[in-house]
């Protein structure tokens, strides 16, 4: 029983134990002080060297031929033509010059296979390795990341997305998305009016109010609702909030990432990696083009593909691309076929082959994994399923895949559930 | 003269559709060679007055109708239900709940907002043995009432809507839903206006796409999509998710691929076409035929066809979904816990204490589908008026009622209430406390951010130290009488011996009297209590 409690103890990535852990071990009648000490030995083992994730989400389910894998002159192809890239004989749609430049950093995965059509249920699949089946709300991976990877204590969210996206699920508030909405700019209300003292006193009385509403039926919600004003509060006087901020970001910096919303969305997200948060989403949207699709792309793409390839560049150059990793990917593929809409035809949903771009932390560069056919309706080389990218993640920040999370009545479920880590990714 | 000749074709109109209800609902499909199809003489149905004539007739030959009169289904039946159901679970029943909690729960349900002190007072003191009862009746007669769940359908049809805003007018709607509700208008004339709304667009006018008028509003939320309106009408009117089935043939339910695309066509303005499931570019004519199999008449024209779905959805009695769909959101909303997620039922999923939810149900459609009846029925029952736990699992569920997430108007009004008018504080509110209306409460989450804006907002703290309530605070020489009429203002209720205890030494330990009722009134205001219908 008691080695179980202690087999359970999060370490977080800097080797500490989690205070809330160390309390319930010290429930248990365990000493605190020999226990720090015995955790401390493997904690230099246990470190995750300050592994990060972004994940910049393509909203809508961008078309694979016109972004990693273009056919063109075949009758799918449409208007779309290929560019020759940095990588010698690898080659993408001609909308992405900048990302094409930076081609040596980043792994095109041609070959990816999914289950889910629909966007809801796509972008649930895609976010957290599980298929939106039984009534568990399977956690988003950043929320997992949080945990693993977080510090619990921390004073600024380890999560954070610039744009709406999934929750934590059963794994809650503690390690659910810190959402805004306007990258560059503090979030709201962060400022505190109250002198420090007087603060203190209020939030004594008001715990105090909160401990006898819980006795009175609501514990639950009280319980989340502490945890909320404790992140609150801690966050309120984090001298890592300028990292929300452009206020010491160099002009030129912000003009390199582009003004656009995905633009300074990445901005934000390689300072927030910079200043500890182990996982950020970015939401770019617009990518469901049933309709109009050649024009919509030209539309589109150049934010994402500027702001994209700055970020690798300048994660680069700052020497935080071998510790993070970076995401680029949508919910399904489109179909190959053009359809026939108006005003001018698109691509409809399609999930038998998809494609994705993944760069950083340790992930090898300038090459392409999986084929598909002339007319790219099949594959025909390495698919990649939903279970083999989540293991690669897990790789890529060094966690275990094959982690137990429990649900909330208990029952144990794999982080990712089968699979194998993609062959030939990481060099 | 012309509404008079029209009213014999109606006639025919309302036999011919009885005629296919009862067709296609009792035999087994005969496969003998279809008898000729008769001309359909109808006459127009532009207008939405035209649209609920039709609906008047087909509603006076519902089945259920006679046996309306004869059947009574009270609390005190459902309470008998529900104890049968829940078995040894009965003896986790939770307490029956004070005056006062009672009187601030039925009005945060029925009208959104908190009653008023003097109400408080009152109701307390009231002797009359039926005055819970009473309050019931009052509350649903307030315009309050209309406002609160025209907010929350509103709220339904929009949340998940991807329509252009300039497009669709989500007050509009809530303004014409308000005035349906606090009328006492019947939920199948609701829906059917909504459902059989044809908006059309006015190029004359930048962006005016019809949704000045109300209930045009659903099928603009649905951007007029035949798939969109499909998916809809079976999630909000029937609790049914069937979106899936549009590419492929559900996972889970019974639902085949087919069937969903037979339901869009019944929304289609001329031959809905169905996509190839591989090759898109393959597209196959299908005819509408709504879920139990029934067909609109092969000539009907589109606006017949929006009605006829609503006469089918709604009058046909083995389609038990449409009334249980209502009645399970109405409980859940009031209890806490569904009898299943409001929107996510398929044929085959779960439904606990099904006996029950489908009594309730068959009794709203003895009822006429008077929405006011089930918010009567479920509050009189002790169910509802117990005290408040969160169920650990499915067997105690109903035996205490869920402390419930209040929605995001209902604490705009609260602050309001404390603070008087202000939009842009109401704004942030409306956006920082937003929540899916469909969603379950246990999948309800809060966030730092409203935290930080109950705790910081720099308006909302200000305008709350310069309230009126603060300066009549002050005024008050008795620090009792002081936190007394705090937590009635602010909680709807009085404080309890420990917290008035607290709150005087607060007072007395302040150095400054002011800044102590500053500090009193932001604790009240960050409490869970505050936010919640406990």
């Amino acid at each position: 029983m008691q080695t179980d409690a202690l087999l359970h103890l999060n370490l977080n990535y800097r080797g500490g134990v989690s205070r809330r852990n160390f309390l319930q071990a010290a429930a248990l009648g365990i000493g605190g002080s020999s226990l720090l000490s015995q955790f401390r030995l493997h904690a230099e083992d246990l470190k995750k060297e300050g592994r990060s994730c972004i994940l910049l989400w393509l909203a809508g389910a961008p078309s694979q031929m016109e972004t990693w894998d273009p056919k063109p002159g075949t009758p799918n192809g449409g208007e779309t033509k290929k560019i020759q890239t940095q990588t010698s004989g690898v080659e993408i749609a001609h909308y992405w010059p900048k990302i094409a430049a930076a081609m040596n950093e980043i792994a095109v995965i041609r070959a990816m296979t999914g289950k889910e059509a629909a966007h809801e249920r796509g972008t649930y699949h895609l976010h957290t390795g599980h298929r939106m089946l039984g009534i568990e709300k399977f956690p988003h991976f950043g929320s997992v990341v949080a945990r693993e990877l977080g510090d619990p204590q921390s004073d600024i969210p380890n999560f954070v997305s610039i744009g709406q996206t999934l929750s934590s699920g059963f794994l809650g508030v503690q390690v659910a998305p810190f959402i805004i909405d306007r990258p560059g700019m503090l979030p709201d209300n962060v400022t505190n009016t109250t002198p420090d003292l007087r603060q203190r006193r209020r939030l004594a009385l008001l715990s105090q109010q909160e401990h006898e509403f819980a006795q009175a039926g609501a514990a639950a919600l009280v319980k989340e609702q502490s945890e909320l004003y404790q992140k609150a509060n801690l966050m309120m006087t984090s001298p890592r909030l300028k990292a929300f901020q452009f206020d010491d970001e160099p002009a030129a910096m912000q003009e390199a990432y582009g003004k656009s919303q995905t633009g300074q969305g990445l901005l934000v997200a390689r300072r927030l990696v910079e200043a500890g948060v182990p996982f950020v989403e970015v939401r770019s949207t617009g990518w469901d083009m049933h309709s109009s699709v050649f024009s919509s792309m030209t539309r589109r793409a150049p934010e994402v593909d500027q702001g994209l390839s700055q970020l690798l560049l300048d994660l680069k150059q700052r020497g935080l691309l071998e510790k993070t990793l970076v995401l680029c990917m949508g919910e399904f593929g489109r179909t190959p076929k053009i359809n026939a809409r108006s005003p001018a035809p698109g691509r409809d949903h399609w999930v038998r082959n998809f494609n994705l771009l993944m760069a950083g932390a340790g992930i090898k560069g300038g090459q392409v994994i999986g084929k598909t056919d002339d007319n790219g309706q099949e594959i025909i080389e390495d698919p990649v399923q939903v279970d083999d990218l989540f293991r690669s993640m897990c790789k890529a920040m060094r966690m275990d895949a094959d982690m137990e999370l429990h649900t909330p009545v208990g029952r144990p479920v794999r982080l990712v559930d089968g699979g194998a880590v993609i062959n030939g990714l990481f060099g | 003269m012309l509404k008079r000749r029209s009213s014999s074709q109606w006639i025919i109109l309302v036999a011919l559709f009885c005629l296919i209800i009862s067709v296609t609902s009792s035999a087994a499909p005969k496969k003998k060679a279809a008898p000729k199809t008769p001309p359909l003489n109808l006459p127009p149905l532009k207008t939405q007055e035209q649209k609920m004539q039709l609906l008047g007739y087909i509603r006076q030959t519902m089945p259920t109708r006679r046996i309306a009169q004869r059947i009574n289904f009270s609390s005190a039946d459902l309470d008998q239900a529900l104890e049968q159901e829940l078995g040894p679970a009965t003896e986790e029943l939770a307490q029956t709940i004070d005056d006062e909690t009672f009187i601030r729960r039925a009005s945060l349900d029925l009208t959104g907002q908190l009653p008023a002190p003097e109400k408080i007072e009152a109701f307390i003191k009231d002797q009359s043995r039926g005055k819970r009862s009473a309050l019931i009746d009052e509350l649903l007669e307030s315009p309050a009432y209309g406002r609160k769940w025209a907010r929350y359908w509103t709220s339904v049809i929009f949340y998940e809507s991807e329509a252009n805003k300039r497009r669709v007018d989500p007050q509009a709607l809530e303004d014409w839903l308000a005035e349906q509700f606090n009328k006492g208008a019947p939920w199948d004339y609701i829906t059917v206006m909504l459902i059989s709304a044809t908006p059309e667009r006015n190029k004359a006018v930048r962006n005016d796409y019809g949704q000045d008028f109300g209930p045009n509003n659903f099928v603009l939320a649905c951007e007029n999509k035949s798939t969109e309106l499909a998916s809809q009408t079976a999630r909000i009117f029937m609790g049914i998710s069937i979106k899936c089935a549009e590419c492929h043939d559900h996972p889970f339910d019974n639902w085949k691929r087919e069937q969903f695309h037979e339901l869009a066509a019944f929304f289609h303005p001329y031959t809905y076409k169905m996509p190839d499931q591989d090759d898109p570019k393959i597209q196959t004519a299908v005819q509408p035929r709504f879920l139990l199999g029934e067909k609109p008449h092969e000539k009907m024209k589109s606006d017949a066809r929006r009605v006829s779905i609503a006469a089918f959805l709604a009058y046909n009695p083995k389609n038990y979904w449409f009334a249980r769909a209502y009645v399970n959101r109405i409980w859940s909303e009031l209890i806490g816990d569904g009898f299943y997620d409001v929107d996510s039922l398929g044929p085959d999923s779960e439904v606990i204490h099904k006996p029950v939810v489908n009594r309730i149900a068959a009794n709203f459609r003895y009822k006429d589908f008077d929405p006011k009846w089930v918010f009567r029925l479920i509050m009189n029952s002790r169910i509802y008026q117990r005290e408040m736990r969160t169920s650990s699992s499915a067997a105690d569920l109903f035996t205490a009622v869920r402390p419930s997430r209040l929605r995001p108007d209902v604490i705009a009004d609260s602050v309001e209430n404390l603070i008087g008018e202000d939009q842009s504080v109401r704004k942030e509110i409306m956006q920082t406390f937003d929540m899916n209306p469909s969603l379950p409460q246990d999948g309800l989450e809060g966030s730092i951010q409203q935290a930080l804006l109950m705790m910081n907002n720099q308006q909302l703290q200000e305008k709350l130290s310069q309230s009126g309530l603060k300066q009549q605070l002050l005024k008050m020489s008795s620090n009792t009488e002081l936190v007394q009429s705090l937590f009635l203002h602010v909680l709807a209720r009085h404080a309890t011996e420990p917290e008035l205890e607290r709150n005087l030494s607060y007072l007395r330990e302040s150095e400054k009297r002011e800044e102590a009722v500053d500090d009193l009134l932001w604790v009240l205001l960050n409490s869970t209590e505050f936010r919640t219908k406990r």
